[in-house]
């Protein structure tokens, strides 16, 4: 059967995507990006050209390049809207015989779903072209608020590009099935949409098997373009009190000014501040003149602030005409670019008290979303073929109480996964398996699962034996913890049907349980690391010392005798900088004891003790008390 | 209908079913397998393509660096100034040219073409209408692909 693709047609943007292999995936363009501008040109030599390379020549041909044609299609000449629009938009509109609206291009009139259709017709083959077959269906997102006219009008415009159209979807609802949470019962999403020239935001309900839209709202000329001409200004404005120059003429200048203050932008969503350098930006009277700034995210967000307040206001606002409360929302999904902003993400954070969803590139995640509507029509996405995910990390308890972790959480089961460890005492002959789940650093903030003993184990020295502990999840979420002695094969091991039976609740509670804990947790984990090596040091130290012997100098052994007992004395404390600077003083000391061995080495004192250890353990689990 | 007969069809009944279930687990498996196959076929390719994006990623990055030294070049330096800054420039052109960025001949008089070039405005000039009159940032090509178009002013007439 032939693929179904899924179609984001965005007021600036277009994006595709089909389901491959089960998952959704973004097709390039034949230009080789992911999304197309939505923008149609009849070039001054008569080509029509379509996404990029309309852009690249409209600055030279503003009459004749159609862009943001979404905010015409399926209106009435009259519509208030277009009146405001009709005063900046460059290109000529007239009302048309049924009181719609054409644009001029060229000669020519077109109605605004022919011109979308030159859109999706390009997309139509380029996609082909990538998937190495033609595709003839399409389902097409739409803002949730356009009424009927716009939903004809759009469709009308796939089927003028050749599509046959299965589904005009609303862009919020393939947002929240690109999440996969159509299967989230009786839920309300948030839909937070800023796009590149607008704002939408949208309240969803899903119910048994329909996402139902209950508000939506926005501002159809707020977006990330507002943001990069605030930043363009602020930068013209400083170049202009320091030089006295004024850059908006230069066209240029004003190139590379867009340029730099876009890459800021980006930049300042991982970073607090970044450098604005652009050498030979213009020439004044005294020769060249370069731009260099500093520009901080404090900055930015002053500059953007408003903007992002009258998003958090809009947003109030339609969850109030929802009928919900800004509590009874479960679920907030970012879309568009500007939602990487991290003042963005921190202001709805606040306003509803949860971390909002934004895994999925926010560019992308609406044709993702339209791709998966799109394998549910065409039937790929079958049930039997789902597979789950842990919903938290599997692991056993290692020295010093801690968790270390042996399947980490959301890892696809059906799987297998096995690591060594080895004993912490001397002469230790059996270890406990304490199996826990959960996101803690330390055993005790876990959940146990089972606890069982591998004894029988060999008397040899701490870190010598090697047992092998290996996780298995089936496809059914059965747990079974295997424990092995590679050297006498000697094994225990338990099932537990019960490892992925946590309500939800349960989850989402040990989830924010860990991120409440996260620094605390960390820190413990760091000294209980510490504690872990003094040990081994001091351990290390003490076996040097017997081993040596005589050799060493008698200076030397009270020197490290010294360090031992301070190092003994600080780690059971809890400042992990007093325990690191006396493991510090010790390892020094220990090496100048090694160089002196290594001097008079004699070929029956090899030091085994380190070699061996180091490459078999990667933690060791806690001494029994009760070891025989 | 005899109870036995009654037995019997619903044997048939789960037998059929069985089946089904088989056919569907077979299918889910296979495609699961081919899926997998194929994917490690695609993976070598995907690496290529990932450490071309990478690497363009940083040319594009390095470009606006490009055209800085392009920039000081139109300016009055001293003839051993200019003549150092041009070897620094060809210097950083070939390490960029040994990995695959060419840059686009664009000349004054050149038709129009969107596909390498940007237009940014208009001016008047002796060439034909609506070609190239002048070109104000180089464009290039990495590895066949056009990363950055050449930035021109086309000609209007005189009036």
């Amino acid at each position: 059967m032939s693929k179904i693709l899924g179609i984001d047609l965005g007021t600036t943007n277009s994006a595709v995507a089909v389901i491959e292999a089960g998952e959704p995936k973004i097709i390039e363009n034949k230009e080789g990006n992911r999304t197309t501008p939505s923008i149609v040109a009849i070039s001054k030599s008569g080509d029509r050209l379509v996404g990029l390379l309309a852009k690249r020549q409209s600055v030279t041909n503003p009459k004749n390049t159609l862009f943001s044609i979404k905010r015409l299609i399926g209106r009435k000449f009259n519509d208030s809207e277009i009146k405001k629009d009709r005063e900046w938009l460059p290109y000529e509109l007239k009302e048309s015989a049924n009181g719609g609206v054409e644009i001029k291009m060229q000669d020519k009139f077109y109605r605004p779903e022919e011109v979308s259709a030159m859109i999706l017709q390009k997309l139509k083959t380029d996609a082909g072209e990538k998937i190495g077959e033609a595709v003839n269906e399409v389902v097409i997102t739409v803002p949730a608020y356009f009424d009927d006219a716009q939903r004809k009008a759009t469709q009308a415009a796939g089927e003028i590009a050749g599509f046959k159209v299965r589904r005009i979807l609303n862009e919020p609802t393939a947002a929240a099935l690109a999440y996969g949470f159509n299967k989230k019962k009786d839920e309300q999403i948030v839909v937070y949409d800023f796009g590149g020239g607008t704002f939408d935001l949208s309240v969803l309900e899903v119910t048994a098997d329909t996402i139902e839209v209950k508000a939506v709202g926005g501002d159809t000329h707020l977006g990330g373009d507002d943001f990069d001409q605030k930043i363009i200004k602020w930068i013209a404005d400083e170049f202009k009190k320091q030089e006295g120059i004024d850059l908006s003429k230069d066209t240029l200048a004003l190139q590379r000014l867009k340029e730099a203050a876009e890459k800021a932008k980006h930049e300042l969503s991982t970073t607090n501040e970044t450098e604005l350098n652009l050498p030979f930006i213009t020439s004044g009277d005294s020769g060249p003149k370069h731009l260099v700034m500093r520009f901080s995210r404090t900055q930015l967000e002053k500059l953007v602030g408003d903007m992002i307040d009258k998003s958090i206001a809009i947003t109030k606002q339609v969850v109030v005409d929802s009928g919900f409360k800004l509590s009874d929302i479960d679920e907030i999904v970012l879309v568009g670019g500007q939602t990487r902003m991290p003042a963005i993400i921190e202001a709805v954070r606040k306003l509803f008290g949860k971390e909002p969803n934004r895994t999925i590139n926010p560019d992308e995640v609406v044709a993702i979303g339209a791709a998966v509507q799109a394998g549910i029509l065409q039937g790929e996405v079958k049930d039997i073929l789902l597979l789950d995910v842990t919903p938290l990390n599997l692991g056993i308890e290692t020295l010093g109480s801690v968790m270390t972790k042996i399947i980490e959480k959301n890892t696809t089961v059906p799987t297998a996964k096995s690591q060594v460890f080895s004993t912490a005492a001397d002469s230790q002959t059996s270890v406990e398996i304490h199996v826990l789940q959960g996101e803690r650093e330390m055993a005790q903030d876990n959940k146990t699962l089972a606890r069982f003993i591998l004894d029988g184990i060999p008397p040899s020295p701490r870190g010598l034996p090697q047992i092998e502990v290996t996780f298995d999840i089936d496809a059914n979420g059965v747990l079974s913890v295997k424990a092995k002695d590679k050297a006498t094969g000697k094994e225990q091991s338990v099932r537990i049907e019960a490892s992925s039976s946590l309500s939800k609740e349960e989850i989402e509670r040990m989830k924010k349980d860990a991120q409440l804990h996260a620094d605390e947790d960390r820190q413990k984990r760091e000294l209980v690391d510490l504690r872990n090596q003094a040990d081994s040091i001091i351990y290390t130290s003490e076996k040097s010392l017997r081993d040596a012997g005589e050799k060493v100098d008698p200076a030397m052994k009270k020197d490290i005798e010294e360090k031992v007992e301070i190092l003994k004395k600080t780690k059971d404390g809890q400042n992990g900088n007093e325990i690191k600077s006396a493991l510090s003083n010790l390892s020094s000391s220990l090496q100048k004891i090694g160089e002196v061995l290594y001097k008079q080495a004699s070929p029956e004192k090899p030091e085994d003790n380190n070699t061996s250890s180091e490459n078999v353990k990667e933690a060791e689990f806690e001494e029994k008390k009760d070891d025989k | 209908m005899s109870d036995e007969e009654i037995k019997k069809e619903e044997e048939v009944g789960v037998l059929e079913k069985c089946e089904k279930e088989k056919k569907d687990y077979l299918d889910g498996w296979q495609r699961a397998k081919a899926d997998f196959l194929n994917y490690k076929k695609d993976e070598g390719r995907r690496l290529e393509d990932m450490a071309k994006f990478v690497i363009s990623g940083l040319i594009q990055d390095i470009l606006p660096i490009m055209d800085s030294f392009d920039l000081a070049l139109g300016h009055d330096l001293s003839k051993e100034s200019e003549r150092g800054v041009l070897l620094i420039r060809s210097q950083f052109e070939d390490v960029l040219k040994k990995r695959g960025l060419e840059q686009i001949k664009t000349e004054s008089g050149d038709n129009f073409n969107p596909e390498v070039h940007e237009s940014i405005g208009e001016v008047e000039s002796e060439h034909t209408e609506g070609t190239v009159a002048e070109v104000v940032q180089k464009g290039y090509r990495f590895r066949e692909r056009v990363i950055r178009p050449a930035r021109v002013r086309l000609a209007k007439n005189k009036k």
